[in-house]
C-alpha cells in the first residue's frame, strides 16, 4: 500500500513538471498551428544547460531555471516568426511544410547534441540532490518535490498571464480563431514570435527540472516529444485545460508502470496507450481537439 | 514529342546501365548500388502519401520494419520459409497493419496521421526490443546467402516495379487524379464525389507495402537486424529529406534525392564513420530545403521550364509550341 | 459541346415532381440558428436564384444539401431519394454538383487536370474530350496547362464552374459565382448556364446581384434567419416593397 501511494504521489509530482512544458506545447498549436517536434529538444537542451552551469561554474542547479527562460525564450522568439512564415506561405501545402520544419529542426538538435556531447547522460545537480521528504508512510525525493512546485508557479504564472492580462486574452482569441483576431487587430506574426518565445522558455525550463530529477541525454528528447504528443492527444490538439488533466495522468500511468511492470515497458505503455487514443477517440478524450 | 523521345532514350540507357552493373563494377560498388536503389525506393514508397496525396508519415520505417521482421521471423530455424513467401507473408501484414492506423486517422488534420504513425514506429520498436520471439534488442539473423548479384537485382526489380506502378498509377490515371485533387482541396474532392478517406487508404496502404518489400529484401541482404537497424527513426528521416531534398509529389524527385544523400551518407561514413553528425545534416537538410528549395531539386528543372509539375502531356505541348512561352 | 453538357441523371419518363426538396431543414451551431426549418423546391430545368442578406443561410443551405455539413433534422429530397446526413462524395454520385463560395480549386494541377479531376469519379469515358469542350465553352484553352493558383480572380470562377460542368449533374449548386467577375466572363457564365438548361440541368443559385437574378432566374426563393421567408417571380417580389425592404434593405 504504501508503495501504492508513493508511486501515486512521484507520478503526480512528474506530471506537474510535464504540465508546464505540455501546457505551453499546447498554446503554441493554438497560435501558430504547428505541431513541434522539437519540443522533447528543448527539455534536453534546457538540461544540458543545467548541468554546464553546476559543471562550468559551480552554481546550484536552481540558478540555471530563469537562465534557460531567458536564453530559449530569446532563441524561440528568433524561431517564432520562421515557422510562422512557413506556415502561412504561399506555397503548396504549408502546413505540410511546417510539420516538416519543425521535425527537421528536432532532427538537427538531436544530432547537433550527439556530435557535441556523444551519448552520455548528465544529469544536473541542485542543493536537494539526495535529500529527502517523509510524508506519512510515503519517502518522497525532495528534489521532486520542489520541481513540482517550480511546475505550478510557472503553470500558474502562465495561467495568470492567459486570463488576467490584455495580451493573454490576445493569444486566447487567436488560439479560438485567427482569422476573427486578425480582423480585431492582434498582429498574429509578432504574437507567433513571442508565444514560441515563450514556449521554449517554459519548455527549456521545465528541461533543467527534469535534468535535476533524472537525467538528460540526447536521445532522451524523443521520450519528452512523446510526452507532449501523449497530452496533445489525450485533451485534443490545442487544448490547454485538457493538457493539465492529461499531464498527470501520463505521469502516473508512467510511475505504475515503472514500479510495477519494469521501466523498460514504459515507453511502449505510453506508446501503446497513445495509441489506442488515437484509434478510439481521435480527436482526444478530454475534450474534442481542433 | 522530341523531348519525350529524348526522355525515353536516357530512360533506356539507364536501364540497361543498371542492368549490367554487376559486370562493370566489384561487390564493393555493388553493395553501394544496391543500396542506393533500395533508398530510391523507398523514398519514392514515401512520396507516394506524403507527396501526391499530401500526409506526412513519420513512422514509415515500422513498414519497412515489419517487412524485415516477417522474413527474418519466417526465414529462420524452426519455419525456414523461403524468401518469397515471406515477402508475401510481410505484405499481408503490413497491409492489415496501415488499415488498423490509416482508417481512423486518416480521416483527420494530417497532424493526428503524423503522430500516429511516428507512436506506431515506435511501439513497434519498444514492442521488438522487450519481447522474447523478435530476439529482443540483440535482434535476429537470417540464414546466410552471400550472393551480391541477387539481391542487387532483387532490389533493382523492387525499385524498378515501384516506380512503374508510381508512374501508372499517380502520373497516368485517374487515381493519381483523385489523390492529387485530395491533396489541394479536400471538401472539393468530397463534393467531385471523390471518396477521400478510402483514396487516402488505398495510397497507405499501397506505400505501406512497397515500404515492406525492400525491408524483407534489406534483412535477407544484411543477414542480421535489430529494433534500431529496420524501424528506427532515423530511416524515416532519410526518407523524408530524400523527397523534399528531390521534390515533393515529383515522379523523380525521390529518385534524385535518394541517390544524392545515399552517396553523401556513404561519404560521410568512409571520412568520418560518424553517425552522430550524419543526423545533424540530415536535420540540417530538411530545414534548409523547407525554407529555400520547397519545391525540391525537381522543383528546379520544372520552374526553368516554364510550368509547374504537370502532366507530360503538357510538357510536350510545350515542347511542340517551341516552349518556355507561357506564364 | 453536346457530350460536354449532357447531365448525368436525364430524367426518368414523364418526371415533373421537382428535382429537389427541402422540408423542415435545421441546423445549429451553438446558438447560431443557420438552417431554422427550411422548405424550399428547385423544379426540373428551373433556374432558381437564392437570395437574402448575409448571414441568412444560404451557403449553409447549399452545405447542409451538398452532405458537406450534416443537418440537425429535417428532409433532403434529390431526384426522389432522400438524401439528407449522406457524405458528400455520394451526394455528388447521385449527380448533384456544387460550387464554392470561395473558390475550393486543386491549386497544384493544371486547369485541365481540375477538369479531369471533375471527372475522375463517374463519366470517365470521353472526358478528355470533355474537358477539351469546357475549356473551349469557357474560353479557358489558353490557360489550359497553367496551374489552377495562377489563375485570376475571374479565370478562378469559371473552372470552379466549369468542375460543376464536367460532374454531368442534373442539379448545380451556384454560389455566387458571378460575384465580382469581368462582365465578359460573367457573359460566359450565363450562356453556359442558359446552355445547360436546355438540356435538362436545373440550378439553384445564389446570388446578389439583381441584374443577374433578374436575368436569369424563373423564380427567386427569399431567405431570411435561416428560413425561406417568400418565393415568386422576380417582379412579383421586387413589386412587394415590403420585401425589398426588409429582407433585401433596399427600397424601390
Amino acid at each position: 500500500m504504501d508503495l501504492f501511494l508513493q508511486t501515486l504521489l512521484n507520478g503526480l509530482l512528474i506530471g506537474g513538471v510535464i504540465a508546464t512544458f505540455t501546457i505551453a506545447f499546447q498554446l503554441t498549436f493554438g497560435v501558430l498551428h504547428v505541431i513541434d517536434f522539437a519540443v522533447g529538444g528543448w527539455v534536453v537542451l534546457g538540461g544540458y544547460l543545467g548541468y554546464y552551469m553546476v559543471a562550468a561554474f559551480g552554481l546550484d542547479g536552481f540558478v540555471a531555471i530563469p537562465v534557460a527562460f531567458v536564453l530559449f525564450g530569446a532563441v524561440g522568439y528568433l524561431i517564432g516568426p520562421i515557422l510562422y512564415n512557413v506556415r502561412n506561405s504561399r506555397t503548396a501545402r504549408p502546413e505540410l511544410m511546417a510539420l516538416a520544419l519543425t521535425f527537421g529542426l528536432f532532427t538537427l538538435l538531436r544530432g547537433g547534441m550527439l556530435t557535441a556531447w556523444g551519448f552520455n547522460t548528465r544529469n544536473v545537480t541542485t542543493a536537494l540532490s539526495g535529500e529527502s521528504l517523509m510524508v506519512g508512510p510515503v519517502t518522497v525525493p525532495l528534489i521532486r518535490v520542489a520541481a513540482a512546485l517550480f511546475a505550478v508557479a510557472i503553470a500558474g504564472g502562465l495561467f495568470i498571464f492567459l486570463y488576467r492580462t490584455r495580451y493573454g486574452l490576445a493569444i486566447r482569441a487567436t488560439a479560438e480563431n485567427r482569422h476573427n483576431a486578425a480582423l480585431m487587430g492582434v498582429n498574429i506574426r509578432r504574437l507567433s514570435a513571442n508565444v514560441y518565445g515563450l514556449y521554449a522558455g517554459i519548455t527549456a525550463m521545465a528541461g533543467v527540472l527534469m535534468g535535476a530529477i533524472y537525467s538528460v541525454n540526447p536521445e532522451s528528447g524523443l521520450r519528452y516529444t512523446l510526452f507532449a504528443f501523449f497530452v496533445a492527444v489525450l485533451a485534443g490538439l490545442g487544448s490547454v485545460g485538457g493538457a493539465l488533466v492529461a499531464a498527470l495522468l501520463l505521469g502516473v500511468i508512467e510511475a505504475y508502470v515503472a514500479t510495477y511492470v519494469g521501466s523498460s515497458y514504459s515507453l511502449l505503455a505510453i506508446f501503446s496507450t497513445l495509441f489506442l487514443v488515437l484509434l478510439v477517440s481521435p480527436r482526444g478524450i478530454l475534450r474534442r481537439g481542433l | 514529342m522530341k523531348s519525350r523521345w529524348l526522355g525515353l532514350l536516357l530512360l533506356g540507357a539507364l536501364l540497361v546501365v543498371l542492368v549490367l552493373l554487376p559486370l562493370l563494377v566489384n561487390n564493393y560498388w555493388l553493395r553501394i548500388a544496391t543500396g542506393a536503389l533500395m533508398w530510391a525506393g523507398l523514398a519514392c514508397s514515401w512520396n507516394m502519401l506524403g507527396g501526391y496525396a499530401g500526409y506526412i508519415n513519420f513512422g514509415h520505417s515500422a513498414f519497412f520494419g515489419l517487412g524485415a521482421y516477417a522474413t527474418a521471423l519466417l526465414m529462420a530455424d524452426p519455419l525456414g520459409l523461403p524468401f518469397t513467401v515471406t515477402v508475401l507473408a510481410g505484405i499481408a501484414v503490413t497491409a492489415a497493419c496501415a488499415v488498423v492506423i490509416g482508417a481512423p486517422t486518416l480521416r483527420l488534420r494530417g497532424a493526428y496521421f503524423a503522430i500516429a504513425t511516428w507512436a506506431f514506429a515506435e511501439v513497434l520498436i519498444q514492442f521488438a526490443t522487450v519481447m522474447d520471439f523478435t530476439g529482443g534488442i540483440g535482434g535476429l539473423s537470417l540464414p546466410p546467402f552471400l550472393n551480391e548479384r541477387f539481391f542487387y537485382f532483387a532490389m533493382l526489380a523492387a525499385a524498378v516495379l515501384t516506380y512503374l506502378a508510381t508512374w501508372a498509377l499517380f502520373e497516368r490515371s485517374r487515381f493519381g487524379l483523385k489523390v492529387k485533387a485530395l491533396r489541394d482541396h479536400e471538401p472539393a474532392a468530397e463534393a467531385m464525389g471523390i471518396n477521400t478517406a478510402l483514396v487516402k487508404l488505398q495510397t497507405f496502404v499501397l506505400s505501406a507495402i512497397t515500404a515492406s518489400v525492400f525491408g524483407a529484401i534489406f534483412a535477407y541482404w544484411v543477414t542480421f537486424i535489430n529494433p534500431r537497424s529496420v524501424f528506427g527513426g532515423d530511416i524515416t528521416d532519410q526518407m523524408v529529406v530524400m523527397v523534399l531534398l528531390g521534390g515533393l509529389g515529383t515522379l523523380w524527385g525521390p529518385a534524385i534525392g535518394g541517390v544524392a544523400l545515399f552517396v553523401v551518407n556513404r561519404l560521410i561514413w568512409m571520412y568520418w564513420g560518424d553517425t552522430a553528425f550524419y543526423i545533424a545534416i540530415l536535420g540540417a537538410a530538411i530545414v534548409l530545403v523547407v525554407l529555400f528549395l520547397p519545391n525540391g531539386i525537381a522543383g528546379l528543372f520544372a520552374r526553368r521550364r516554364g510550368g509547374a509539375t504537370v502532366l507530360d502531356k503538357t510538357v510536350e505541348k510545350l515542347a511542340r509550341a517551341g516552349g518556355g512561352d507561357r506564364n | 459541346m453536346s457530350a460536354a453538357t449532357r447531365p448525368q441523371a436525364l430524367q426518368p419518363a414523364a418526371a415533373t415532381d421537382p428535382i429537389l426538396v427541402v422540408r423542415g431543414l435545421h441546423k445549429h451551431f451553438g446558438g447560431i440558428k443557420a438552417a431554422n426549418g427550411v422548405d424550399l423546391e428547385v423544379g426540373r430545368r428551373e433556374i432558381a436564384g437564392l437570395i437574402g442578406p448575409n448571414g441568412s443561410g444560404k451557403s449553409t443551405l447549399f452545405s447542409l444539401v451538398s452532405g458537406t455539413v450534416t443537418p440537425d433534422k429535417g428532409e433532403v429530397r434529390f431526384d426522389g431519394r432522400d438524401i439528407a446526413g449522406q457524405s458528400a462524395y455520394k451526394v455528388a454520385r447521385l449527380g448533384l454538383a456544387r460550387t464554392f463560395q470561395i473558390p475550393a480549386l486543386f491549386d497544384n494541377m493544371t486547369v485541365t487536370e481540375n477538369l479531369l479531376a471533375a471527372a475522375a469519379e463517374g463519366h470517365w469515358a470521353g472526358a478528355r474530350e470533355r474537358a477539351a469542350e469546357t475549356l473551349a465553352l469557357l474560353r479557358l484553352e489558353h490557360v489550359a496547362d497553367n496551374r489552377a493558383s495562377d489563375l485570376s480572380g475571374g479565370q478562378q470562377k469559371l473552372l470552379e464552374f466549369g468542375r460543376a460542368v464536367m460532374r454531368q449533374a442534373a442539379l448545380i449548386l451556384l454560389d455566387e459565382v458571378t460575384a465580382g467577375v469581368h462582365p465578359n466572363i460573367r457573359k460566359i457564365i450565363l450562356e453556359a448556364i442558359a446552355g445547360l438548361r436546355e438540356r435538362g440541368v436545373s440550378f439553384l443559385i445564389i446570388e446578389h446581384d439583381m441584374e443577374m437574378v433578374r436575368n436569369v432566374c424563373d423564380r427567386i426563393i427569399v431567405m431570411d434567419s435561416g428560413r425561406v421567408v417568400t418565393s415568386g417571380r422576380f417582379e412579383d417580389i421586387v413589386r412587394d416593397s415590403e420585401v425589398m425592404q426588409s429582407y433585401l434593405g433596399r427600397p424601390q
